[in-house]
């Protein structure tokens, strides 16, 4: 007996509540009581509220591709941010994944353009510069935003961050570009007592004029 | 009557990786002198309110208070003892640092002793950040570990017949363990020449104490032959592919083209666009 036959759905795999429970049961963070919860109220909501999640799941991966330019995930090619004349194209924020270009977007201080690397050099995971879109960023600069002065290393700070973050302060050197790193120190709210040795030395290194 | 668990327990460790659990916990690796290789959970580790995360960051010497959990340990305090600062300000020695890490998970298990390497460890991450030859700390770290967990490359005697190896003529096996004679490369087809100064400085590596070691000379193109050798015996040893060592040569390899202003070149391709 299966985790479904345990929650008292029908043994038939095939049968359509089970294949959407065990559909729900595949997606991050699901386990088997919440993908029936998730499917009894797919069952329950109103036909069209089904139909507007499917047409959504259906329509992401048809028409979501990667920006040729920045990589970030968009349904124009390129992207809108790539395309909008109004932004400073003399700045590159580089990132992590697509959730970054929106976090920093959100904080509504940068009017630059983006990078997404989708992902960050961590070896022990098998993921090296390689694995990333290092390649195309260079492409990038060297052949369509050429003018491109400064690059924003804006990878987290974290051991895997700094790897990336050097790994290309190197590589963009003999560019003549200025590779800048977003600054590291204490979080609004911290607590002086808590601070780990690093985070505290960087936050006196970095430290401002008031 | 069986001995009962302490609910608490206080211990060093070096934190050799993490990965993500949940929406804001991690599970750590750890590297303890007296329990060996443990992985504990970390609660809360993503906010950016999390007291502990700066504590728990791979390559950090600290110190941590675990509560005995039913499949995990969980951290409820953790304190950094030594922050290894110096080893994240050069990408050579960021990569080199980050190799001996990967190479200390891929060759300990979880739950075994393991002070032998923990000992090893902290003190190649010392001498590696107060400046020590990144070449000599590694070595002798590859050659340590092989040694402490039952990989201890034979240098001296042939594989085969057991009769004593000429540095001159000895042909090596990753796949065998060392070296074997012109008699013994029969059974080793695999076998290959290998240049007999490689040979010399591996068997002083392996019998000098580190100081002595320290005091032999290697020339960059030495140091090459002798880290492609150890870093593909490496890799057959752990039985995988070993990133952690491409990246130490490509850090090198974009930091010289750095120094030198040479444009830069990727080891990727562009691919275009769309995965």
């Amino acid at each position: 007996m299966n985790e479904f036959d345990r929650a008292g759905a029908r043994s038939d795999s095939a049968s359509p509540i089970n294949r959407l429970i065990e559909a729900f049961h595949r997606l991050p963070g699901i386990g088997p009581k919440s993908a029936q919860r998730l499917a009894y109220h797919v069952l329950r909501a109103p036909e069209e509220e089904a139909k507007d999640l499917a047409d959504a799941l259906t329509e992401v991966k048809q028409s979501v591709v990667l920006c040729e330019r920045c990589q970030n995930l968009t349904d124009t090619n390129p992207c809108r941010i790539c395309l909008d004349t109004g932004r400073d194209r003399t700045m590159v924020c580089v990132v992590e994944e697509p959730l970054d270009v929106q976090a920093i977007e959100r904080t509504g201080g940068y009017r630059g353009l983006y990078h997404v690397l989708h992902g960050v050099i961590s070896p022990s995971d098998g993921v090296g510069p390689e694995e990333l879109k290092i390649a195309e960023l260079l492409t990038r600069i060297r052949d369509v935003d050429t003018d491109v002065s400064e690059v924003i290393v804006a990878t987290n700070p974290n051991l895997e961050g700094e790897a990336t973050s050097m790994y290309l302060g190197r590589l963009l050197q003999p560019l003549g570009l200025k590779v800048t790193r977003l600054a590291r120190g204490l979080p609004a709210g911290a607590d002086l007592e808590y601070a780990d040795d690093v985070t505290l030395g960087r936050a006196l290194e970095y430290r401002q004029q008031v | 009557m069986a001995s009962r668990v302490p609910r608490v327990t206080k211990t060093a460790a070096i934190v050799l990786k993490h990965r993500r659990l949940g929406d804001a916990d991690r599970i750590v690796t750890l590297l303890t002198p007296h329990r060996g290789k443990i992985d504990v959970v970390a609660k809360g580790l993503l906010r950016s309110r999390s007291k502990m995360a700066g504590h728990l960051e791979p390559l950090t010497l600290t110190e941590v208070v675990l509560a005995h959990g039913r499949s995990m340990d969980i951290v409820t305090q953790a304190q950094t003892v030594e922050p290894f600062a110096g080893l994240q300000r050069e990408l050579e020695l960021l990569s080199t640092a980050m190799y001996l890490l990967d190479l200390t998970d891929r060759f300990t298990v979880e739950h075994a002793d393991a002070l032998d390497v923990y000992e090893l460890l902290e003190g190649s991450l010392r001498r590696l950040a107060r400046g020590d030859g990144v070449q000599l700390v590694t070595r002798l770290f590859e050659l340590g570990l092989l040694a402490s967990t039952g990989f201890r490359p034979e240098l001296e005697h042939c594989l085969e017949t057991g009769e004593p190896v000429p540095a001159d003529a000895a042909f090596w096996t990753h796949r065998g363990g060392g070296v074997v004679s012109e008699a013994g490369r029969a059974s080793h087809p695999e076998a290959f020449a290998l240049d007999g100064r490689v040979l010399r400085v591996l068997r002083a590596f392996q019998a000098l104490p580190y100081e002595e070691a320290g005091r032999i000379r290697i020339d960059p193109e030495l140091a090459g032959r002798l880290e492609q050798v150890m870093h593909e015996f490496m890799r057959v040893q752990a039985e995988r592919e070993l990133k952690s060592a491409e990246f130490v040569s490509e850090s090198r390899r974009v930091s010289l083209s750095s120094a030198a202003g040479d444009p830069p070149a990727t080891v990727a391709d562009p691919s275009g666009t769309a995965d």
